[in-house]
């Protein structure tokens, strides 16, 4: 029978100082090798390490510099059977060691030294000190139970039932290495598996997790799991599965930064660092995975990748006297990995995909806000219309719209969906539909507000949206304005014989808010020459750098100064909208805003412009004004 | 360490070890030996137990000062298993001709 394998409680050393010379640094390396060679390391390991003992001690010597030329470099051996450890103290102003040095080219004649050392030991390390720097190079080594075959008497040979003693021990380790063949390959069909199944299907979390968890036992022998994601705050732990469902109740609090974690998976998402549990030793009452029973082990491990925590794993036995092996350790662990990476991996992917939604809905957004303002408004006889529209973002839910229903009249509209993008662009371009439709049986401004309510009431209810309109009928014969409001903000115009601007307040309930509304109107003569403001509210809430608004007095005061014998309304329009601009200054803007006006150009008027053939252009912050036709 | 001159060959051998120790004492007597314009360069490395990287350093300046003169073939005798993995770790195995005989 093999001989008991042994590991000694300290390893075996050697220490030496040497000259700093070459021929000292050469002595150096053949002592360290005889000594690893008396402790029974084989012939091939041993150039390994006498190579990296004699490039550092060579390091050691040749770039000693000034008064440490005198001082003796160290040298040392550290051997156990599973590890050797070499260092060497040397005296030199130090170098920096990169973590992983690339070959050297076969065309150059340095820097091979340290590549050789890195490419032979298991782990370098260089510690830089003020007097002396130690170079660290560790080599993890097999440990095989040496069978007596390797130590034969040649006087005393081994019997037959020897032999057949080891042949049963060398088969039992063929069987321990064919099983662990087997559950690797396993683990890799599973996570490729796991990997064609995640390629798919769309929600591939929660069912993907399930299957490898199935797996996952089945591999480990082990009889039950709980499965924890973070939560998005990351101040949570809850159970996102487990192998049974009273295993699966119970949120896990993470104390704040500082804090005292309670519990192993607390604690184990704190350090990020795996560990094994035997309930037996725990002697905390709360302890959530005593939910496994009296007698519960296993191993917790982190999901994490690249310092990101995404939840944790717990796995093990009911029994903890049949704890989980060494290897079922590592197929636990290799899961948690690959659960941590994928989950991240999907994470990113539905981010990516919501990043293509918002473009695509803006891009759809953009399409939509084209179609929403007229691209001509109507000029009658001695008046003109234009209007001006501007968004706080890509597309708003203010629009306006004028319709001529004959040479002598025409309806003027504005409104506001309350709620901005997409959706409030949407109840916008239904509603202009609808009023061009209903305007064609009714011109009458209450009549056309109610039918406008009852059709768009359901919509609007269903998703806690209103709209604000005002629509104003002008005869321009009888020079009568009939004005109704759904809530809207007031108009202004001029009236006969006034030389201040009058203000038409209406009431009305908002479109949507109830299914059968009436709406009031109101009339009045228009002054000549004639101006008419219709406008949203964003443009008098506009506010300036000091935080002021802009306001109802301040509009006013500005439209009796600016809508003047002779001016076209795409004058005034531009001039309002220098105006508006002027205000705000460099300040944000925070609603939509749009106005429509109205004014009589008279006698002397100044020559219209020739209609632009543009097409509407979206730029934020700026206004968009459509043609006069 | 023996270097012989037989025809166009120059034969170096009995090498026990190639360090930093007796690398530049390799590289003096091998660059001496070139000044007869060998065409054939052989070192046998059979018997060469250890080599460090100023041993392959030595090597590479035999290499180097070959260079200049094409032709020459430069030839690496017999190297045990383990200076064999060292060449062919660094690449160098690139630069000789290995022959085993």
């Amino acid at each position: 029978m093999a001989a008991p394998l042994l590991e000694p409680a300290r390893p075996a050393t050697l220490r030496l100082a040497f000259s700093p010379d070459l021929a000292s640094a050469r002595a150096v390396s053949i002592a360290i090798r005889t000594f690893l060679a008396e402790q029974g390391v084989a012939e091939k390991e041993l150039f390994s390490y006498e190579l990296c003992i004699s490039e550092a001690s060579n390091n050691a010597v040749e770039y000693a510099e000034g008064y440490a030329r005198n001082l003796k470099p160290v040298a040392e051996a550290l051997f156990t059977p599973s590890q050797i450890e070499l260092r060497v103290t040397d005296h030199t102003a130090g170098f920096v060691l990169p973590e992983k040095i690339t070959a050297p080219s076969p065309l150059t004649d340095r820097g091979r030294g340290l590549f050789l050392i890195q490419s032979v030991m298991d782990e370098v390390r260089y510690l830089r000190g003020t007097k002396e720097n130690i170079l660290v190079m560790r080599k993890k080594r097999r440990v095989v139970p040496t069978p007596a075959a390797g130590e034969q008497d040649p006087f005393n040979p081994p019997s037959i039932e020897k032999y057949q003693q080891h042949l049963s021990e060398s088969s039992a380790q063929m069987a321990r290495m064919a099983d662990e063949l087997q559950l690797r390959s396993e683990t890799l069909s599973s996570i490729f598996r796991c990997c064609a199944e995640l390629g798919r299907i769309d929600n591939a979390s929660e069912s993907f997790e399930k299957r490898l968890l199935v797996d996952l036992l089945h591999l480990t022998s082990a009889d039950w799991y709980v499965l924890r994601m973070l939560s998005p705050d990351g101040r949570k732990l809850p159970v996102a599965a487990a192998s049974e469902p009273d295993l699966g109740s119970g949120v896990i609090e993470l104390p704040a930064a500082g804090g005292t974690p309670g519990g192993i998976e607390a604690s184990v998402a704190a350090s990020l660092t795996a560990t094994r549990f035997d309930i037996r030793e725990s002697s905390d009452p709360s302890e959530p995975l005593r939910a496994v029973g009296p007698e519960g082990a296993g191993l917790v491990c982190p999901l994490c990748f690249g310092g990101t925590l995404v939840g944790t794993i717990a796995v093990g036995r009911r029994n903890g006297d049949f704890p989980l092996g060494r290897l079922q350790d590592e197929v636990i662990r290799t899961f948690a990995e690959f659960l941590a990476i994928q989950t991240l991996n999907i994470r990113r992917q539905k981010d990516e995909v919501r990043n293509l939604v918002i473009a695509r809905e803006l891009e759809i957004a953009q399409t939509i806000q084209h179609l929403l303002l007229p691209r001509t408004l109507p000029q009658l006889s001695g008046f003109s219309v234009a209007g001006g529209w501007q968004s706080a973002r890509e597309v708003g839910g203010d629009f306006y719209d004028a319709i001529a229903l004959d040479d002598q009249s025409l309806l003027l509209m504005i409104a506001d969906v309350m709620g901005k993008g997409v959706p409030a662009a949407l109840f916008a371009t239904t509603m202009r539909g609808l009023l061009l439709g209903l305007a064609a049986r009714s011109s009458d401004p209450s009549q056309l507000l109610s039918g406008l309510n009852r059709l768009l009431y359901k919509e609007l209810s269903s998703v806690s949206m209103f709209i604000t309109a005002q629509i104003v009928h002008v005869d321009l014969k009888t020079r009568k304005l009939t004005a109704a409001s759904a809530g809207h903000c007031p108009l202004h115009f001029v009236q006969p014989g006034r030389r201040s601007i009058s203000t038409m307040q209406i009431k009305g309930l908002p479109l949507g808010v109830l299914p059968d509304t009436d709406y009031p109107h109101m009339t009045a003569l228009m002054g000549t020459p004639a101006a008419v403001l219709l406008y949203t509210d964003g443009l008098t809430d506009r506010r300036n750098p000091a935080g002021k608004v802009y306001g109802q007095t301040r509009l006013k005061t500005w439209l009796r100064l600016n809508a003047i014998p002779g001016r076209s309304a795409t004058e005034v329009r531009d001039r309002l909208a220098t105006e508006l601009n002027r205000f705000r200054g460099d300040a944000d803007m925070s609603d939509d805003q749009a106005f429509l006006i109205l004014v009589e150009e008279g006698a002397g008027a100044m020559q219209k412009a020739p209609p632009s053939k543009r097409r509407i252009r979206l730029r934020r912050g700026s206004f968009l004004f459509p043609s006069t036709a | 360490m023996k270097i012989e001159s037989q025809g166009e060959c120059l034969s170096i051998s009995e090498i026990h070890e190639l360090t930093a120790q007796n690398s530049a004492h390799f590289r003096d007597e091998v660059q001496a030996a070139l000044k007869g314009s060998p065409a054939v360069i052989e070192i046998n490395l059979s018997k060469t137990r250890f080599m460090d990287s100023s041993g392959l350093g030595a090597l590479f300046a035999l290499y180097r000062a070959t260079a200049q003169s094409p032709g020459v073939i430069l030839r690496l005798l017999n190297p045990m298993p383990e200076i064999q993995q060292l060449l062919e770790l660094t690449q160098m195995q690139q630069l000789f001709e290995i022959v085993r005989r």
